[in-house]
């Protein structure tokens, strides 16, 4: 697949503006209450225990905020996607397993008294992975595709006339 | 007409005074404190029982005895539980004669067993005296009361209280929802509510 023409860059855009926007949203959401809800919200998983529950309930949202940024930025964007993609994977993976449980929770995205864990907060959760996998991946590919640099390449032979 | 509008002027009074009452009897604690505890609970929820019997008497005792807050008692009956309306609507009855807690401390204790028969009226009575129980069942069906627990209904519906039991802490307009406090939870809101003493 070429991933460097018009269709597929204005495809890397929107999914890199998008990702970026609901990161840094979701960022702020956890940081303008106490860091205590979204503890509330980690902690209702029951994956961590307590002390690692307040540290990731700490720095998550920063982290999510640099995310979110790197990505709409677009430097160092197999950085950003293949960040993004992890994170959400992770987050997906604690989703499936507490609505397999059938855990009344919030899920947390977007701070701690966010949606209860749906089919809904599923669906929207595993489209935004599957945006963010297929950024990356044209992230990956779009940098192969481009190859070595013109200097690196060797000229075609000029013997080579067909005879 | 005009007799109805000067008999509803009249007795507005009796009401208000009515459901001051009940806004004390609902109330733990002095409201002078600078942090106000807002508890959104059901009467047949499990999780409002176990928060009621374990967690509430910590959090009485960490904050409202040493005057940091105060709590105000809301009804939020889940449409899921049959008896829990009628349970709320006969414990603000009981809020009018200052018997809140006693009703709402028997309500939770016999949960299971009024649960599962739907005898929700036996159980309360059992705390109050024949005429206590007279007027607690009238009450219960006055209009007013009704009200009082639906306009409780509908400040959690504001406040997207999520789940019961849901504490609301503020002071000032700083004000947190608190879905599911328990035990295994309790530093993370101790934590909180500290943070908002500062």
């Amino acid at each position: 697949m070429d991933f460097s023409n018009r269709y597929f860059r204005w495809l890397a855009l929107v999914l890199r503006i998008a990702l970026g926007g609901i990161f840094i949203y979701a960022a702020w959401a956890k940081l303008r209450d106490p860091w205590e809800l979204y503890a509330l919200a980690i902690n209702s998983y029951e994956v961590l225990p307590l002390w690692a529950v307040e540290l990731v309930a700490r720095t998550l949202p920063w982290l999510e905020l640099l995310i979110g940024v790197g990505l709409i930025a677009g430097i160092g964007l197999r950085i950003w996607s293949f960040a993004v993609s992890l994170m959400l994977a992770v987050f997906f993976a604690l989703m499936v397993r507490a609505f397999a449980k059938g855990m009344q929770i919030s899920c947390g995205c977007f701070g701690g008294t966010g949606d209860i864990i749906s089919k809904w907060t599923l669906l929207r959760d595993g489209s935004m992975l599957a945006g963010s996998l297929l950024l990356t991946w044209m992230a990956f590919a779009r940098k192969r595709q481009a190859g070595p640099p013109a200097s690196a390449v060797p000229d075609p032979a000029p013997d080579r006339i067909p005879v | 007409m005009k007799s109805y509008a000067v008999a509803l002027v009249a007795l507005l009074p009796c009401l208000a005074a009515s459901l001051g009452e009940v806004d004390k009897a609902k109330m733990i604690g002095n409201p002078g404190a600078p942090v106000r505890i807002e508890l959104f609970s059901d009467f047949q929820c499990p999780g409002c029982k176990a928060f009621h019997e374990t967690l509430l008497p910590v959090i009485i005792r960490d904050y409202v005895v040493p005057g940091k807050a105060y709590i105000f008692n809301h009804e939020f009956p889940l449409p899921m539980h049959p008896y829990s309306r009628e349970a709320a609507n006969l414990a603000t009855a009981a809020a009018t004669i200052g018997k809140y807690q006693q009703v709402a401390d028997v309500l939770f204790l016999n949960q299971t067993s009024w649960g599962a028969t739907g005898k929700v009226w036996d159980t309360v009575a059992s705390v109050l005296n024949p005429a206590e129980q007279k007027k607690v069942q009238a009450l219960a069906k006055d209009p007013a009361i009704l009200a009082q627990v639906q306009q409780d209904v509908d400040a959690g519906k504001a406040q997207n209280v999520p789940q019961t039991p849901t504490i609301v802490v503020s002071r000032g307009t700083k004000r947190y929802a608190f879905p599911g406090p328990d035990q295994g939870n309790y530093v993370l809101l101790r934590s909180l509510i500290d943070g908002l003493l500062k």
